[in-house]
This record gives structure tokens, sequence and C-alpha cells, in this order.
């Protein structure tokens, strides 16, 4: 009988009186140890004048801390072979240090010290601001990131969603240190924390270890939770934008439900149909996307008779309605309108007729297949177990899975219908100029 | 006899019809399968004029073989759960398959099919030729991909294999016509000269009886040798691109360097690791972004192959400040070449190195890398045991001498390309 639960490693959880979230994911026989903190504060928690600060946050948090002083925190980690690194989302900001088993104190010390100790000051936050440009500038050297910048801006007028995590550029020019730092005092705390331990250790003992370092810091983190509702569209929002570039390029968006949305099963599947895989249950030794899926339909439909070089489709989990987006990049020669028909006539015939019986069957076998190997090393082990978490729980996973098993081919033709609204959609068109082309 | 179950030892197993095979057994409870074929097909094998060859049949290689059309391949590997990922080098291709342990068998023959009777359709060669016009096209407009471009044009002379990124012009790959890649194909994906490596539990004779059931039809046995023109050493300079409308700089120092089997390749490792290697620790990183904050990244590469090889170092930074950051790399240059790091400088980077070496080890596709790399260099079944005492024996000066030799010896090319007059 086919299971309809993923195959996840067992895991102890539990949540200490400062409402820090625990989770244990043991496997003795791994070499590594990851440990993960979420902390469910993203640009979501933003507002104009400060958008981009959870991300600002996220590098202070390698600057320096009463314990650590600036630069102890990469050396303690790297010089015994551990990775280290972060990660801002709308919905969230992860902390991730993988180090050999043996080291699991390193990590363990660090992230109880920064979770309410950091000490961004003026003089590294002047430093930084230089970075968190330069990071952002390396982004808008793609075109793709432009066009999604403004296809979000398009299509949230009150909800924070409206803004990328790295920030809109005079927020980064005008942001002051104290913004952050209290920033950094609102939100960031145990209620908002979630800590994930995945790899080779021994659970009683490094509950013992946790409960020592973490149990002791105050109870913080101001509430999250977004009140704002967007609006519900009227009308299609359009834009068009031009720059150095290739070949023309567009992305459409449709106001999608968020992941614990009823509707998200099929809203998956139709991902799966339409861009051939879905980032949740993606197959391949990495996250995400795994390349390109000549039998999906956006590829049969634009790619293969050449109006494309790519084309796919992308539904993002997110904790409030986010979007449902096709993006293509036309083939030289072919225009963006035409491009455009051609996407708006593969979404009406999908709407109309509803996948066929074996696409639906695809779907459920590349999903079953997806997650039988996603938990392969404590890395992944502790990204999944922690995505999930943030949003809700382990079980969250779980509950999706079945869901989309168990989801028809009529409520995926029916949420088609629901979702493709042309009077509804966002699209924003890239044309690549001709003098930037370089030669 | 049990076999071995160390993911750092791998093993030579007797050749088929002269492909060269390698187990190397997968890390402790993973449940993943990986195997590799590397064919000496790389883009410095293009022929004149055919630029562009050797990755539009890597490419096509993976979409289409045997009795799949793409939409079956597709097909057959989703209901596998299985994923076919495809690269090219200067030197070599190579197609990989990853997927569930227990289906190691049915992917090895997988693999097996996809390499030696790919299909080269028409339809399939349109396409892929029309989405590698469009990456020639990025390449010569993001500045990231240009700069690599330009940097390899500058240090490489031409008829070098180093000398291209493999992508061919839109008039080479319009001249390509599906003969011609059907006969590299036959001189280039071989027996002999290719490696297979196979990541999975399964007892090496399990392992070399399906290597022979799925890799005898190779219409050709024997592979092709790379040759290297000298590079001469006065081609150093600095290329400016200007790409207005852009936001960010790259910029790129970089020159001809060692290959993979020099003796000096060790301390020259750990040179580059000391300067913009080590991720968090090098120089560049603490000079240009945590001391100076003028860039996001800063760092540098060792590309040392089987032939030979070239160093990078590289940064982002903005269209102001861009003219302050090429002297501080140049400046970290020297100083790695002219002056010995310090022992404790040394011990920090090659403790690191030495520490990452398990993280390697999380799943069976990392693992698999590790064993792909050193197969393809004909390094010794224990490489990655010997790693550290290699490293160990290391002294100081021996990384400032490799410095000087494999990083930046003569002919150094600087490179700029973005919104040079601003953003």
């Amino acid at each position: 009988m086919a299971r309809d639960r993923v195959p996840r490693p067992p895991t102890r959880g539990f949540t200490l009186a400062n409402g820090l979230r625990v989770l244990l994911a043991p496997d003795r026989r791994s070499p590594t140890v990851s440990v993960w903190v979420w902390y469910r504060v993203g640009s979501r928690n933003e507002h104009p004048g400060i958008t981009g600060a959870s991300h600002w946050v996220e590098h202070m948090l390698f600057e320096g801390s009463p314990r650590y002083a600036k630069g102890e925190i990469d050396r303690a980690v790297v010089r015994v072979g551990g990775e280290l690194n972060a990660f801002t989302d709308v919905d969230f900001t992860a902390y991730y240090t993988t180090v050999p088993r043996e080291h699991l104190r390193v990590p363990l010390d660090i992230e109880s010290d920064r979770m309410t100790r950091a000490l961004i000051t003026d003089g590294e936050v002047a430093r930084e601001r230089t970075v968190i440009f330069s990071e952002r500038e390396g982004n808008e050297n793609w075109p793709e990131f432009r066009v999604e910048e403004e296809l979000y801006q398009l299509a949230f007028r009150e909800h924070p969603y409206r803004w990328d995590p790295l920030g809109r550029r005079d927020d980064i020019a005008g942001m002051s240190a104290e913004q952050l730092r209290e920033y950094y005092r609102r939100f960031y705390g145990t209620r908002n924390a979630l800590l994930v331990v995945a790899g080779g250790f021994e659970p009683e003992a490094v509950e013992t270890e946790i409960r020592r370092r973490f149990g002791t810091l105050p109870e913080g983190g101001d509430d999250v939770t977004v009140r704002t509702v967007e609006p519900a569209p009227r009308g299609e929002r359009r834009a068009e934008l031009s720059g150095p570039g290739t070949t023309p390029y567009l992305q459409v968006g449709f106001r999608a439900p968020a992941l614990a949305d009823r509707e998200t099963p099929a809203t998956i599947v139709l991902d799966a149909i339409l861009g051939g895989e879905t980032r949740l249950f993606s197959t391949g030794a990495g996250w995400g996307r795994s390349g390109e899926h000549p039998s999906s339909r956006l590829y049969r439909g634009l790619v293969d008779p050449g109006l494309a070089v790519r084309a796919t489709s992308e539904w993002r989990p997110r904790s409030y309605p986010g979007l449902f987006t096709v993006q293509a990049q036309a083939a030289a020669g072919v225009s963006l309108d035409r491009l455009e028909r051609a996407i708006h006539r593969l979404l009406t015939r999908l709407a109309h007729e509803g996948p066929t019986p074996e696409e639906m069957e695809e779907t459920r076998t590349k999903v079953r297949r997806a997650t039988a190997l996603a938990y392969e090393g404590a890395s992944r082990t502790g990204f999944r177990l922690g995505y999930f978490s943030v949003f809700k729980s382990p079980r969250l996973e779980d509950e999706i899975f079945a869901s989309i098993l168990r989801v028809r081919g009529r409520e995926v033709k029916a949420r088609a219908q629901e979702l493709f609204q042309p009077d509804r959609r966002v699209v924003v068109r890239y044309r690549p100029t001709e003098e930037a082309n370089g030669g | 006899m049990a076999e071995p179950s160390d993911p750092l030892r791998f093993r030579y197993l007797p050749p088929v019809d002269g492909l060269t095979v390698v187990r190397q057994p997968p890390p402790a409870g993973a449940g993943s399968f990986s195997a590799t074929y590397v064919a000496p097909a790389g883009w410095g094998f293009d022929p004149p004029g055919a630029e562009g060859t050797a990755r539009l049949v890597n490419q096509l290689v993976a979409i289409a073989a045997g009795p799949y059309d793409r939409v079956a391949l597709a097909r057959r590997l989703d209901r596998a759960g299985a994923t076919l990922n495809h690269q090219s080098a200067p030197e070599s291709s190579e197609v990989t398959v990853w997927g569930p342990a227990d289906a190691w068998e049915m992917l090895l023959e997988l693999l097996g099919v996809v390499v030696q009777r790919p299909r080269f359709d028409p339809d399939d060669l349109r396409r892929t030729r029309r989405q590698l016009v469009e990456r020639q096209l990025r390449e010569a407009t993001h500045p990231a991909h240009r700069a690599e471009r330009e940097l390899l044009r500058g240090i490489f002379p031409p008829a070098h294999p180093y000398r291209g990124t493999g992508l061919g012009t839109p008039g080479s790959l319009r001249h390509l016509s599906r003969e011609r890649l059907v006969r590299f194909h036959r001189e280039h994906y071989t027996s002999e000269g290719g490696l297979l490596v196979v990541t999975a539990r399964a007892p090496a004779e399990a392992i070399r009886r399906a290597a022979q059931r799925s890799f005898r039809s190779f219409e050709q046995t024997r592979g092709p040798a790379l040759r290297l023109p000298r590079v001469p050493g006065n081609r150093g300079g600095l290329r400016k691109v200007d790409l207005p409308g852009l936001s960010q700089v790259e910029l790129r120092l970089g020159g001809p360097s060692i290959a993979r089997t020099d003796p000096a390749y060790p301390a020259a490792f750990l040179a580059n690791e000391l300067l913009g290697g080590r991720p968090l620790l090098c120089r560049l990183f603490q000079k240009v972004r945590e001391r100076g904050g003028l860039a996001y990244h800063a760092s540098s590469d060792l590309e040392a192959m089987r032939y030979g090889g070239y160093w990078l170092a590289q940064a982002g930074t903005g269209a102001d400040r861009w003219r302050r950051v090429v002297p501080m790399l140049e400046a970290e240059l020297r100083r790695i070449r002219e002056v010995s790091p310090s022992k404790r400088e040394v011990d920090l980077v090659r403790e690191s190195a030495i520490g990452e070496i398990p993280l390697s080890l999380e799943s069976t596709a990392e693992a698999h890398e590790l064993a792909v790399d050193a197969a393809y260099h004909r390094l010794p079944e224990d490489h990655w045991r010997a790693w550290p005492a290699a490293l160990r024996a290391v002294r100081p000066g021996e990384v400032r001498d490799a410095a000087r030799q494999a990083l930046g010896s003569a002919g150094m090319v600087t490179v700029v390309v973005g919104p040079l007059r601003g953003a």
C-alpha cells in the first residue's frame, strides 16, 4: 500500500519555559551535526522606512556580541571545518551551522548568545551598509530580480509582501543603527524562535545542554502576526521594464493561497503540472528545483515550439496569501506579446479542461518519490524540519503530502479556474535594451 | 570478505573495455545512489570554427537516448525519483545520475543508454541551439559571465583549450549539423579515456558486472588527449568593458596556473585558501568585505585541471567603489606571493580545510563529488584519507613559494566589467 506520510527521521520536541521551541533529530550514524535557528521574523514585519531591516539584522548577527568579538563567530565555526550562513525570507529568518559532530558545542554557544545579545554597533552598521548595497546591486544585475521585485510591488498595495527582503534602496541608505537595534530587540526573542538540531548526537545529553544554555534566556519576542489584509485585486495590473539583458522576459502572477490554506494541495499540483515540479517536494540532491522538465505543460507549450528558451511556474510557500507565477524567457526573435498570448492560452486550456488522469498520476508519483530521500544528511534534515515547523510543525508536511495524494483532477481544474483569471493577474515584462547588449 | 565501507577510500576496479570503473561506498545511512560517466569531451576539443560542439553534445546526450525521447526519458526519471545532470568543462564533459539506492542497477543501465546511444533528434537540436544562443547573450550582457569570458581570453592565447567558455558563437552553432555532433560524440564519448564512478553499497563485483552489461556499446574505444599550447608569459593587462544600465561592477584578476597533479598542489591549495578560497577566514573576504565594507563577495579560485590550470581573484562592487577594490586585490596578491604567512594563519586555514571533510559525507551526492574529482585526476584510492597528512606537511614558506608559482607567476590579467561610469 502506498504510504501517506513522509519518511522522516524520528524527532523529539519540547518547549522551554521562555517559549523557545526545540526539535531534536538524532542520527547516531551521522558524522556531522547541523544546528538551525529559525525566527518567525521576516520582511513581512517591516514597514516603509525600515524595509530590509530583517536582512540587515541577519548580517549584524555575525558581527559581534560581548562574548564574540567581530569575526570570532566565523572563526569559531570555520576553524573546526564547519560552515555557517543565514538567509532572510519574507516570513522568517534562518541561521544554520553544520560542524563535525564532536564540535556541537560551538554552534549551541553562538546561537544562545546572539539570540539576545548581538551588539549591532553604529560603526558596524555603517560599514555593513555598503555590503548590503553591494548584495542588492548584485541582484539588480539580473533582469529576473528586477521583474520579480516589480511584480510583487504591483500585486501588493497594502501587505508587506510588497517589498523584497533585501529592502528598498532609500531605506538601506537611511536606516539607522538604532532602528536596527530596536527591530532586533523587538522581534528576536525566545517566543519567536525555533531551534532544530539534527545529526550525530546523544539526544539526552544535548537536551540537557540546550536547557542549560537557552533556558536562562529571558522570555521575549513581540507578536509577529501581520494583520494587514491585502484587498482583492480589481482588474489587471501591468508594468514594462527595460534594461540590459538577453531576450524579452516576463512574469505573470496570480494571487495564491497561503501554505496552510485548504486550497494549497491543488495549487501545488497545478505548479507541478505546469512547471514540472514543485518547490516543497522536488526530486534531487539539493533543495529547490532540479532543472528542465520536458514533460511539463509550459515546456511543451512554450519551449518545444520555439517560443521560449525557459519556462516554468512557481508557487512559494507563504504564511499569508502570496503569488503563483509563470515565468518565461523568450527565444530570440519572439515578441513579448506572442509569448504572453501563448501563456494565456495554456493557462486557459488547463482551467477549461483540467489536468489529464496521466498528469495527476505522474504528479503523485513525483511527489511520493521526492519525499523518499528528502531527509538525507544532517543539514537537509535540519532545514526541512525547521522549514515546516516555522510555519506550523513537522506534521504540516504530512498533511500537505497526504492532501496532494488525495486531491482529484476536478479540484485541480476548479483551482485553475479560480486562480488564472485574467482580470486578477499581474504582468511584468522586460525588454532588453539594444545598446546594452555588449558586443 | 566484507566490502569496504569508508566513502573516503574509493577503489579502481578492473577496466571494462578500457573504461576506468571506480566504486565508492556511500556514507553510512544514505539512501541514495550516484553514478557519473566522465568523457574526454570538454570544449577544449571543439574543432576550430565549430565552437559550442562539446556543450551542445553534452546537453543533448542528457535529453534523449535509445528508446527514450525527451518526454519519455523525463518520465522514466520521474517515475524512479531520479535526476540526470550534465556539465561540461574545458577538458571533459560528464553526465550524473542520482536516485534511490534500491534502483541502482536500473539507473546505471539508464546512464549507459544515455551516454552511448543519444538520439540527437532534430527538434532537440533546434531547441538546445536556441538555448545556447540565449546563454551566449547572457555571457555578453551579464557582468559576472562577461568578466569570466574576458579573463580567460586575456590569459590564454587563441586556440588554447582553456581560452573559451564553450558556448561558441551564433555563427559556430548555426553550422553544427547533426552529423558533426554524432561524429564528435563517437570520437569523444569513449570507453578508453572515459571514467565511470559509482557510489553504491553494492559489492565491487556486482558493480563491475553491471558496468560490463551497460557500458559496452561505445562505438569507439580509444579517446583523444588534449594538447595545450604554451601560454606566453606576457599576456597581462587591464580589460575594461562598460555595460551601462546595470548596478554592480564585477572584477576579476587572474592568470595561468598549475595542474592538479603538480607536486606543489597541496601548498598552492593552501595559498589559495588563505587568499580567497576559505569562506569567511580568507584575506580577501576579511579585507574587502569585513574591514573595508566594499563588496558583498570577494574570493579566489584555483582551477587546477588535469593538463594545466588558472587562478582568479574576484569581487563584485558598486560603480563608485571598484577603483578602490582593484588595488586591494592586487595588494593581497602581492602579499601572498612575497611574504611568508604566519604558521598560525596557515594552521587556521589548514585545520579548517581538514575539519570540513566530514561535511562532504552528509549525503551520497556530496561524497560522490569527492570520488569523481580524485578519480578524474587519477589520484590514489586513499587520496582523501591521505589529504590531511599532505596538507599538514606543508610549511608556511612553501605556501608563499607555491603562491608565486600558482597564483600569478606571470601575465596577470585584470578585468573590470559593469556600469563603469556609474549605475
